[in-house]
C-alpha cells in the first residue's frame, strides 16, 4: 500500500494550510495591480497604524539583496519599478485575514506608468521598451542583450548546405500560449522563530532550493532555517524554486509572532513565477525525396515574463525540443528567453517540452506530407535509435524509441479505417534523467521496524513512496516494515526535490547505497550467529540465512534486537551520480549542460480524436501511450503518473491556455475560465512500457518517469486534429473556436506553409 | 448579519417582507460572494428545511415542482427525464454531482443568469413561475421572470415556491443542449432548449426554441410560424438560420460573438432535432449532450 494514501484518502494527513500556532497571524500581500510602472510614492504608515496590525514591511524592511538562479533580477519585494500585476509590493501580518486585507488596501502606492511590453517577439527588436533598463547591471552567467535574458543555440553540420541539398523544405510556423500548472493546493507558508533560529512550514516542491532562497535573501546560515513540508497537495512544477518562505520568516520576525499565508486561487494563478510559458516557433526543415531530414533550422523566442526564475536554462532545453529524438545530420537552432510584463515563467511538467513537441511533431506531420510520406513511417525512418547521433552530437547507447512507436501505434489500431471525423495522431517525445547529488539515512531500530530518512520531497508522483519497496528488497525486508521520514531539511541529507523527476533516479541510489550499509551490518551479524561466511549471508523473506541452507537462518528482527545492544543498524548513502554523456560536432552557445542528456527517455503517444466539424469541439476518444522510462519499479504508480500527465496533456492541448489583456493582465485566472479536465473527460489510456536497460541509468535500471508522459500528448492530439482538418491547428491550445475558425477559414489547405521543392 | 433558520413558508415571508434574502443550496450565492462578485446580503433566511418545497407532483394539468428540488431530484425522475426531458437535459449538466445535489431549480432561475442550463428548456415548455409574498401568491410565464442578468422581476419580498410545467400535448418531445468545452463542471458557452410537436404527417405542428447565453436573459426565438408544417430537417434548418439571426452575444474570455452566434445556431437545430426524435417516441438518455451532442463519446 502506498505509504501516504491512507493519510490522504481519510484526511488525517495535514497540510500546510491546517497548520494552526498559538498566536499566529495572518499574512496579506499588496500586489502591484499594474504591469510595469515605476513606483512614486509607497506609504505605509496607515497600515502600520491600524489596530491588530503587527507588521508591515517592503524592500526597505529587508537586506538589499538581488536573487535569482540565473539572472539576479528581482528582490523580494518591488523596489522602484513593477514589472508584472502579481508582483509583491509589501506585506502584511494581522490579527486575522480582513483587518490584514483592509491593512493591505490601506497601503498607498502611486505610480508612473511604463511602457507595457506584451509581446514576446516585439520585445526582441531594438527599440523595444526594455522591462529591466537596467539588465546589464545584473548577476548572471546567461547570454544577455537587453530584453534577451537567456540565449541558446545548438549548431551541427552546415545548416545552409543541407538545406541546399534537400528535394522539399517545409516551413511552419506556430505559437503556443502559457498555461498553468493549477495545483489543488494553492500554497501556503507558516513561519515561526524561535530565538535566531526559523522553522518554515511551506508547500515546497523543493524544499532545499526554498532554503537557499531564504538563507541568501534574509542573509542567514543554513542551519538557521528549517523547512517542513507537510504533505503536499499537488506541484505540476508549480511549487519549485523559491517562493513566500522569506517575504513570511521576515514577517514574523518583525511581528514576533508566528504568521500564517494560505494563497486564494486568484493568487495561486497571478503571483507566482511558475506557470509555462508561450513560445513562438519558426520551423524549417529540408528533406529528401526518399524522407530522409537532412537539415533543421529553427528560431525560438519563449515568453520569460517579468523576471527570471529557474527559466533560465529553457531557452537551451527548448532548442533540443526543437530538434527531438531525430537523426539530424545539419541543425541550427536559436532560442531566446524573453522579458515581458507577464507573470514569469518557471519550470511546469517538463518545461518547454510538451508545447515545442506540440509545434515539432506538427511541424513533422507537414514534412512527411511533402514528401508524401506516412508520418509513422515517417518518424520510424527518422528517428533516433541504439547507436545513432542524435541532433546534438549525442551518441545513444541502448534506447527504446522505435520500440515505443510500435507499440503506441498498435495499441491505437494506428491504420484501421475510422469514421471520416476520427482520426490517430501520433508524436514522439524525449526527455533527460538529470543526475543530481543526493542523500539518505536508513536506520532499523530493536523492534526491526526501520526508517528512511531522506531529503526527497513527495509531490504526489509516488517517487518517495516507492524508495520503501527498494530499501526492503535491499534488506530481505517487506516495504511495510519502513516508514518514511522526509521533507525536513534539518533532518535529512539535500536533495533536489520533487523536480526534474530526479527523485527515484537520485534518491534511489541513495537509498540503495544506505541501505547496502546495513545489509553489510546484518550479514556479518547473521555470519557471527549462524558461523557461517559473511559472503555466504542472504537476506530474504525478513531472514538471514546461509546461503544453500535455508534451514540456517536467524530472523532479521532478531538481529536488529541484538544490534540494539551494541552496534546499532544505521546506514548513510548518497552515491555518484553519472557525468555528462560527450557530444560530438555541435557547438553549442549558452551551454548550460541541456545538450546531451543522461540516460534519456523516450515516449509515443497514438491519440484517436473525434471532432465536431459543425463547433470545432475535439473529443479524445482513446490514447495509447508507450514509454522507455527504464525499468519500471512499481507498475501501478508508473501507469498513475501517465494517466494523469496524459490527461494534462489534453487540458494543455485543448482547453488550458492564459489569455492577457492589452495591459499584459490575464484574463483568466480562475477555475471557471482557465479549463482543466476533469475525470469526466478522461478517455481510456492505455499504457506501454518498453523496459529497456538504458546505460547510466539510476537504481535497477529505472529512468525517470513524472515529466516525460506530459510531452507527447498535445503534439499527438494536434495530428489527429490537423488530418480530420486538412490543416494544423496554429496556435496552442487547440480551443474548440480555433479549429472552427481552421475549418471555415477561406484557405484551408497549407494557408501559412511555404512548400518549395527544390532541384534535386 | 442575520441568519433564520425558517420552519415554514409564512416565516420566511415574514423575513423576506423585513429585507432578508432566501438562501437554499448556496451554490450560486455563497460561490459569488467568495469570488467577490456580490457580498452576501446582511440578512438570509434559509429555507433549506422546507419539505413542502421539495416535493414534485404529477397533476391532471402537468407538473409541479417545488423551488427546493434539486437538479439530483430532476436529473434521477422517471417524469423528468422522459415526459419533460429538457428539463433534465438542463439540470443533468449543472456543474458537478455535489452542486446538483444542493443547487436547487428555484434557485437556479431566481439567480437570473443567462448561461443558466435549466431557463431555456422551462422556457420552451411553457412553465410558470409561483411566487407567494405576505402579500398574496401569483403565478409568472417563466419568460417574463427575467429582468437582466442577475436581476428577475419579481418583488423582493417576493418567494419563489414552485415551478409549473403543462403537459405536453400530442406528439411532443423537448431537448436541451449547450456547447461545452469539458463535461463537468462547466458551464455553457451557449446552449439551446426546444419543445417540438409533430403532426399526424409527421411534420412539425409546433415548435418553441429559447436560446442560453446569447442576450442578456433566456431568449425565445421569434418567428417561428414560418417552420410550421415543415419537416423535421427543413424546420431545424429554419430554426438554425433564426437563432443566428436573433442572438445577440458578447465577446468574453470564454468565446467571441461570431463563435457564439454560428454554435448557438448549431445547438438550437441540434435541440430541434433531439426534441423531434423524442417526440416520435425515441428514447435518447439525458443529458443529451452526452447522449448524441457535444461531449459524446462516439
Amino acid at each position: 500500500m502506498r505509504a501516504d494514501g491512507p493519510d490522504k484518502v481519510t484526511g488525517s494527513g495535514r497540510y500546510t494550510a491546517d497548520l494552526t500556532l498559538t498566536g499566529a497571524l495572518t499574512a496579506k500581500f499588496k500586489y502591484a495591480d499594474v504591469t510595469h510602472a515605476r513606483i512614486t510614492k509607497l506609504d505605509v504608515t496607515a497600515a502600520r497604524a491600524m489596530p491588530g496590525v503587527f507588521a508591515v514591511l517592503t524592500q526597505a524592511d529587508v537586506p538589499d539583496v538581488k536573487f535569482g538562479p540565473f539572472v539576479q533580477d528581482r528582490t523580494l519585494f518591488a523596489n522602484d519599478v513593477v514589472r508584472y500585476e502579481g508582483e509583491v509590493i509589501a506585506a502584511v501580518a494581522a490579527v486575522d485575514a480582513a483587518t490584514a486585507q483592509r491593512a493591505a488596501d490601506a497601503i498607498v502606492v502611486e505610480y508612473d506608468p511604463l511602457p507595457v511590453v506584451n509581446d514576446i517577439e516585439a520585445a526582441l527588436s531594438p527599440d523595444s521598451p526594455l522591462v529591466h533598463s537596467d539588465w546589464a547591471d545584473y548577476g548572471s552567467s546567461m547570454i544577455r542583450d537587453r530584453n534577451d535574458a537567456s540565449f541558446a543555440s545548438i549548431a551541427k553540420g552546415d545548416v545552409d548546405a543541407g538545406m541546399a541539398a534537400a528535394d522539399h523544405v517545409v516551413r511552419s510556423r506556430y505559437v503556443a500560449d502559457g498555461c498553468h500548472a493549477a495545483p489543488i493546493e494553492p500554497r501556503a507558508v507558516v513561519a515561526q522563530w524561535e530565538g535566531n533560529k526559523v522553522t518554515i512550514w511551506t508547500s515546497t516542491q523543493v524544499p532545499f532550493d526554498a532554503r537557499a532562497g531564504v538563507c541568501e535573501t534574509l542573509e542567514l546560515p543554513n542551519n538557521r532555517v528549517r523547512v517542513i513540508v507537510p504533505h503536499l497537495g499537488g506541484g505540476f512544477g508549480g511549487k519549485c524554486g523559491f517562493h513566500y518562505e522569506a517575504h513570511i520568516a521576515a514577517l514574523a520576525r518583525a511581528a514576533k509572532r508566528p504568521v500564517r499565508l494560505v494563497f486564494s486561487r486568484r493568487e495561486e494563478f497571478l503571483a507566482p513565477d511558475r506557470r509555462r510559458e508561450g513560445i513562438v516557433y519558426d520551423f524549417e526543415t529540408g528533406v529528401k525525396a526518399d524522407g530522409t531530414i537532412v537539415a533543421r533550422r529553427a528560431w525560438l523566442a519563449l515568453d520569460n515574463g517579468a523576471y527570471t526564475a529557474d527559466a533560465g536554462f529553457f531557452s537551451q532545453l527548448a532548442a533540443m525540443h526543437a530538434l527531438g529524438p531525430y537523426r539530424i545530420p545539419n541543425a541550427l537552432v536559436e532560442a531566446h528567453l524573453v522579458y515581458t510584463n507577464h507573470q514569469p515563467s518557471g519550470s511546469v511538467r517538463a518545461p518547454t517540452a510538451p508545447q515545442t513537441c506540440w509545434a515539432l511533431e506538427s511541424h513533422t506531420n507537414e514534412v512527411a506530407k511533402a514528401v508524401g510520406m506516412d508520418p509513422v513511417a515517417f518518424r520510424k525512418l527518422n528517428a533516433v535509435d541504439t547507436g545513432a547521433e542524435g541532433p546534438s552530437g549525442q551518441t545513444y547507447g541502448e534506447i527504446g524509441i522505435q520500440q515505443c512507436i510500435d507499440a503506441a501505434v498498435a495499441g491505437a489500431g494506428y491504420g484501421q479505417d475510422l469514421p471520416e471525423d476520427e482520426a490517430i495522431g501520433v508524436a514522439i517525445g524525449w526527455w533527460p534523467s538529470f543526475a543530481m547529488p543526493s542523500g539518505a539515512y536508513v536506520k532499523i531500530d530493536g523492534d526491526g521496524s526501520g526508517q528512511i530518512i531522506t531529503g526527497a520531497q513527495e509531490c504526489g508522483t509516488g517517487a518517495v513512496m516507492t524508495l520503501r519497496q527498494l530499501v526492503a528488497d535491499e534488506l530481505g525486508m517487506d516495504a511495510e516494515n519502513f516508514e518514511l521520514v522526509y521533507q525536513d531539511t534539518s533532518v535529512a541529507p539535500y536533495d533536489m526535490g520533487a523536480t526534474g523527476s530526479q527523485t527515484l533516479f537520485n534518491n534511489g541510489r541513495a537509498v540503495v547505497a544506505a541501505a547496502g550499509q546495513i545489509a553489510e551490518q546484518l550479514r556479518n551479524l547473521a555470519a557471527e550467529h549462524l558461523e557461517a561466511s559473511p559472503a555466504d549471508i542472504v537476506l530474504a523473506d525478513g531472514v538471514a540465512s546461509v546461503a544453500g541452507s535455508p534451514d540456517r537462518g536467524v530472523p532479521i528482527a532478531e538481529l536488529a534486537g541484538i544490534a540494539a545492544g551494541g552496534e546499532l543498524l544505521i546506514g548513510h548513502g548518497s552515491g555518484t551520480p553519472p557525468g555528462a554523456p560527450p557530444i560530438v560536432g555541435a557547438v553549442c552557445v549558452g551551454d548550460l549542460g541541456m545538450a546531451a542528456w543522461v540516460a534519456p527517455q523516450f515516449s509515443c503517444h497514438a491519440v484517436r480524436v473525434k471532432l465536431d466539424r459543425d463547433t470545432g469541439v475535439a473529443r479524445i476518444l482513446h490514447v495509447s501511450a508507450a514509454h522507455d522510462s527504464g525499468t519500471i519499479i512499481n507498475p501501478v504508480g508508473a501507469t498513475g503518473q501517465v494517466e494523469g500527465a496524459v490527461l494534462m496533456g489534453i487540458g494543455q492541448a485543448l482547453t488550458e491556455g492564459t489569455t492577457y489583456d492589452a495591459d499584459g493582465r490575464q484574463r483568466n485566472a480562475a477555475m471557471l475560465e482557465y479549463k482543466l479536465q476533469t475525470c469526466a473527460d478522461a478517455p481510456p489510456i492505455d499504457v506501454h512500457f518498453i523496459q529497456i536497460n538504458t546505460p547510466d541509468a539510476g537504481p535497477r535500471g529505472a529512468k525517470g518517469l513524472a515529466e516525460a508522459p506530459n510531452v507527447a500528448t498535445a503534439a499527438a492530439i494536434s495530428n489527429a486534429i490537423a488530418q480530420i482538418v486538412g490543416t494544423p491547428i496554429r496556435q496552442l491550445p487547440m480551443t474548440a473556436e480555433r479549429v472552427w475558425e481552421a475549418l471555415t477559414s477561406q484557405h484551408v489547405v497549407n494557408d501559412q506553409v511555404v512548400q518549395q521543392a527544390v532541384s534535386a | 448579519m442575520s441568519f433564520l433558520i425558517a420552519q415554514s413558508v409564512d416565516e420566511v415571508l415574514a423575513a423576506m417582507a423585513a429585507g432578508a434574502r432566501p438562501i437554499a443550496g448556496g451554490t450560486d450565492l455563497v460561490v459569488g460572494a467568495r469570488h467577490g462578485k456580490a457580498a452576501l446580503p446582511e440578512a438570509l433566511v434559509a429555507i433549506d428545511r422546507l419539505a413542502e418545497l421539495k416535493s414534485i407532483s404529477e397533476t391532471a394539468h402537468g407538473i409541479s415542482i417545488g423551488a427546493l428540488v434539486t437538479h439530483h431530484d430532476i436529473e434521477s425522475h422517471p417524469l423528468l427525464t422522459t415526459v419533460y426531458a429538457g428539463l433534465a437535459d438542463g439540470s443533468a449538466l449543472v456543474g458537478s454531482p455535489s452542486t446538483r445535489h444542493l443547487g436547487t431549480l428555484g434557485g437556479n432561475i431566481m439567480n437570473g443568469s443567462p448561461a443558466m442550463d435549466t431557463g431555456a428548456a422551462l422556457q420552451v415548455l411553457g412553465a410558470e413561475v409561483e411566487l407567494r409574498s405576505s402579500r398574496g401568491s401569483r403565478r409568472v410565464p417563466i419568460a417574463a421572470l427575467w429582468a437582466r442578468p442577475g436581476q428577475t422581476t419579481a418583488a423582493p419580498d417576493e418567494l419563489c415556491v414552485a415551478i409549473h410545467i403543462p403537459k405536453p400535448e400530442g406528439s411532443s418531445g423537448s431537448a436541451y443542449l449547450r456547447l461545452e468545452y469539458r463535461r463537468a463542471m462547466e458551464i455553457a458557452v451557449v446552449g439551446a432548449g426546444a419543445s417540438v410537436t409533430l403532426g399526424d404527417d409527421g411534420t412539425v405542428a409546433a415548435v418553441s426554441v429559447a436560446l442560453t447565453a446569447v442576450a442578456p436573459v433566456i431568449l425565445g426565438l421569434t418567428d417561428l410560424q414560418s417552420v410550421i408544417g415543415l419537416s423535421i430537417a427543413d424546420a431545424a434548418a429554419v430554426v438554425q438560420q433564426l437563432a443566428i439571426a436573433q442572438a445577440t452575444p458578447i465577446s468574453d474570455v470564454r468565446a467571441s460573438d461570431r463563435y457564439r452566434r454560428h454554435t448557438v445556431g448549431v445547438m438550437a437545430r441540434r435541440a430541434v432535432e433531439a426534441a423531434a426524435r423524442r417526440a416520435n417516441g425515441e428514447v435518447i438518455a439525458t443529458p443529451v449532450n452526452h447522449a448524441i451532442g457535444i461531449g459524446a463519446a462516439s
